[in-house]
């Protein structure tokens, strides 16, 4: 996870994005690694972010769900959501918290 | 980094109808099975034999394939569903053509209302088949998923041409030799061609993103793609112009293809991240074990052991119920339980995703109910198995009961899914947000 912003804001942002669970797997998407990037520009908020698979039926859902909850967690910032996927997400990706959360599963 | 568009689902409406229709045909199916058990002591062509048979084929699995495949298209393609129109009007035509088909079947009704049943799944065929191949020129790359879904559309547009024939044949008798001969090639085209190469291909890449696994190596896939239609190939020409007794090789050939995909199955899911397995995919799981049973099948079959005819007999029967009972039925039992909460659970719930509390999709249904009919679906298939064998039909009987529960409870778990209407959800308040 890359941040272009300061320390305390972009913790805020991800912690923001924890809300924003994965539906299949049940962890949020921040922990499953999918938020690659986050940057400050002036007023604007611009986040990348990918999915487990360039197919994923979910892609609308949460480009729009993190653009929502940015927006209204921020609510005098414009944001702006990329969805990308370069380089390709890969289990590798995920957070130590979120392997935690997926051994607790089993 | 290149962006990416939005969410390729098609509408609920194309997808949910194949859900709601394959489970009322599986439970008509499991009724008509209670009162077929007298069926099951002589040849497989036989009026009741043959209306389960298309029940259990059309109604049922394909049914529910042709709706699943329409929401998981766009995830394994990549691409939008070139046509959701075309998928609407092939449900119509796969819908009343099942229906005339069972009942003529049934009743052994052999004149023009057959021809119309047979011309509608043609149809509908057809029409799959287009928005397939359609939709594959859409995607932005090809893989060995999309060789084994497009090659499937096209065995089954195939094997319905065949069984078109068959039905005019009926009637006009062109045909030169005698009708089980093309009952076979009828037979094997649609399980082969259509179920097996459709399930390979969709679950090469449903199973490694369920269980979080990353497939690296596609040679074993290749291969299976290449000697499952190279068998099916070479057994087409032998079975219609050479006949000769290479038969089990050809077999040979489509059981080594299958056996290349359970080893990519397992090389693959040794790389799994997720080792909590849901009742779903642990029906899954049981599927493809199931499936050994008609691979060993297919040998004895096609191989001229000398066996009595009475035990051959028993074998084919048990061959087909190991197909469409066994491997086919338990694939879709799991894998609905996979993909339709997912459909739901979208649909319900995705512009509250972020803001409120949502459920997951497997808060969507009743584990406990799913966990009674995956072991009610067991016995009931174990018990056909030996009911038909043994030529019981006390045990085909208990076989059938079976089933029929868990028909019943797998039409129970669905219709609450499709009904399913979303409860007062709870805001989030995001830590110290002014929200």
């Amino acid at each position: 996870m890359e941040t272009h912003v300061p320390e305390d804001f972009g913790n805020e942002v991800f912690e923001t994005l924890k809300y924003i669970i994965d539906p299949e797997v049940g962890i949020n998407i921040v922990d499953l690694g999918l938020v690659y990037e986050v940057s400050l520009d002036g007023d604007t908020l611009e986040v990348n972010l990918t999915l487990t698979t360039p197919g994923c039926p979910m892609s609308g859902t949460i480009v729009n769900a993190t653009e929502q909850i940015l927006l209204k967690r921020f609510p005098n910032l414009d944001v702006k959501v990329n969805l990308v996927w370069s380089p390709p997400w890969s289990t590798e990706m995920i957070t130590a918290e979120g392997m935690r959360q997926l051994e607790a599963k089993n | 980094m290149s962006a990416a568009t939005t969410s390729n689902s098609p509408g609920k409406w194309v997808v949910l109808p194949h859900y709601a229709f394959a489970a009322l045909a599986f439970v008509a199916l499991s009724i008509l099975l209670l009162f077929s058990t007298d069926a099951f002591g002589g040849h497989y062509f036989h009026p009741k034999l043959l209306t389960l048979t298309h029940v259990a084929a059309l109604g049922w699995a394909t049914m529910l394939i042709f709706g699943a495949l329409y929401q998981l298209l766009p995830v394994v393609l990549e691409c939008k569903l070139y046509s959701e129109k075309l998928a609407t009007i092939a449900f119509g035509f796969l819908g009343a053509g099942t229906i005339l088909l069972a009942w003529c079947f049934w009743h052994f009704e052999l004149g023009y209302l057959i021809h119309v049943a047979a011309c509608s799944l043609v149809i509908s065929f057809t029409l799959f088949t287009i928005n397939v191949i359609q939709t594959a020129r859409l995607a932005p790359k090809w893989t060995i998923e999309a060789d084994f879904i497009v090659t499937s559309a096209i065995w089954l547009l195939l094997t319905g041409i065949v069984g078109l024939v068959m039905v005019l044949n009926f009637t006009m008798a062109f045909l030169p030799v005698e009708h089980t001969h093309y009952l076979k090639l009828h037979a094997h085209i649609g399980m082969a061609g259509w179920f097996l190469l459709l399930i390979i291909g969709v679950g090469a890449k449903l199973i490694p993103m369920f269980l979080l696994a990353h497939a690296e190596n596609f040679k074993k896939l290749n291969w299976s793609y290449n000697l499952i239609n190279a068998g099916l190939v070479f057994f087409i020409f032998d079975h219609l112009f050479f006949h000769t007794a290479l038969l089990p090789v050809y077999a040979g050939l489509v059981v080594v293809g299958v056996v290349l995909f359970l080893l990519f199955v397992y090389e693959t899911s040794k790389t799994r991240q997720r080792h909590d397995v849901d009742l779903g995919m642990k029906q899954t799981f049981v599927a493809l074990g199931l499936l050994l049973l008609p691979l060993v099948l297919v040998i004895v079959v096609s191989s001229n052991l000398n066996l009595p005819q009475q035990l051959l007999s028993s074998i084919y029967l048990v061959y087909g119920i190991s197909v469409f009972f066994g491997f086919v039925s338990a694939i879709i039992v799991g894998q609905t339980f996979k993909t339709l909460p997912f459909i739901v659970w979208m649909h319900a719930y995705e512009n509250y995703v972020g803001r409120f509390k949502t459920p997951l999709p497997k808060d969507l249904y009743n584990h406990t109910l799913q966990r009674c009919l995956n072991i009610t679906y067991l016995l009931g298939f174990l018990l056909l198995l030996t009911g038909v064998l043994l030529r019981n039909q006390q045990v085909i009987l208990a076989g059938a009961i079976g089933f029929t529960l868990t028909s019943v409870l797998y039409t129970v778990s669905v219709f609450q899914l499709l009904l399913h209407k979303v409860q007062e959800l709870k805001p989030f308040t995001y830590g110290n947000a002014r929200a």
